[in-house]
């Protein structure tokens, strides 16, 4: 009986650290995505968490990155299509985008010349931005699409894949 | 036998031919040679002992991250490309200069062709193109080398 007992409870336990780990913050895929708190062009700062229920993709860009301006295109055909979507793990999509600009005119006049109607937010440090080191960012363009809860469901997707990926999230 | 040997010789040596021409046509497009890249380490170790002769290091891409540089901004730019060859006007011919940009890859960098083509252009015998592969996180700041202030 004692036996058995210590066997639930050992069960038990390594079900909870199990548990702890799988929400701990990091940027492998099950793992909570770090907060971001960064300021938009009007200088109201946005942060990640504000967008909790929602499916969310975390776009790295920069206007001086010319994959991350070609890939702007597609990310509004995205946004308009699943914006109001219902999807098993969150009830509309936003992209969240965070530019590694350094100059504001550059990023202001990018955002408003491609009408870019989504989330945008920088701190102008270039690849000095703290962001940058929190997420290890290799290279632009990045991005970490994340669930309703904060939680990373894919990292670094694009075109077709990026797509796929987000359509097959989609409540049926 | 003998034919198919010749034929396969013949192919492979077409094939390396071929790639070579490609291998160096891609170099020649490029205005430095690999001997003008400089390993980052190499700089951050001159930057770091104040008794070796310091080169005269311009930031010409989007951030002088670089301790000591002098911001240019990108030179893609025709502005700032200006402001570089005035720089370069009052420095002689033989001054120790580095350039570097570090936004992203040499093969998407707007900056390092303009900003080399006209130290090539203006003559100059003792410059460097700063070796960042990847960005300038990558190759210099997560490896712990000077940034300024």
């Amino acid at each position: 009986m004692r036996t058995l007992i210590l066997s639930v409870l050992i069960l038990l336990f390594g079900s909870m650290i199990s548990t702890l780990s799988a929400q701990s913050t990091g940027l492998e895929i099950g793992n909570k995505a770090p907060e971001i708190r960064l300021p938009t062009t009007k200088g109201d700062t946005v942060a990640l968490s504000s967008l909790k229920g929602k499916l969310v993709l975390i776009d790295f860009w920069a206007t001086w990155c010319s994959p991350c301006v070609e890939e702007q295109s597609q990310l509004a055909k995205l946004y308009s299509k699943y914006k109001q979507s219902v999807f098993t793990n969150g009830k509309g999509f936003e992209i969240y985008g965070v530019s590694l600009d350094a100059k504001k005119s550059n990023w202001e006049n990018f955002i408003r010349t491609n009408k870019i109607n989504w989330i945008q937010v920088s701190d102008l440090k270039f690849w000095r931005s703290p962001v940058a080191k929190t997420y290890n960012i290799q290279g632009l363009p990045f991005n970490v699409l994340i669930d309703d809860n904060g939680m990373i469901l894919a990292k670094n997707l694009h075109g077709i894949d990026l797509e796929k990926q987000i359509g097959s999230f989609l409540k049926k | 036998m003998k034919t198919k040997t010749l034929i396969f010789l013949l192919f492979a040596v077409a094939a390396s031919v071929f790639a070579t021409k490609e291998f160096s046509s891609q170099s020649q497009n490029d205005p430095w040679t690999t001997q003008q890249l400089l390993a980052p380490a190499d700089l951050a170790n001159t930057l770091k002992n104040p008794k070796s002769p310091q080169p005269i290091v311009f930031s010409i891409g989007m951030q002088a991250v670089i301790k000591g540089s002098i911001d240019i901004g990108p030179v893609m730019e025709k502005d700032n490309l200006d402001q570089l060859k005035q720089k370069l006007d009052k420095l002689p011919k033989n001054s120790n200069i580095v350039v570097y940009c570090g936004c992203c890859p040499f093969s998407r960098c707007p900056n390092v062709r303009p900003a080399m083509a006209l130290l090539k252009t203006m003559q100059f015998t003792n410059y460097k193109l700063l070796n960042l592969p990847q960005n300038v996180k990558v190759d210099w700041i997560d490896k712990g080398y000077p940034v300024s202030e």
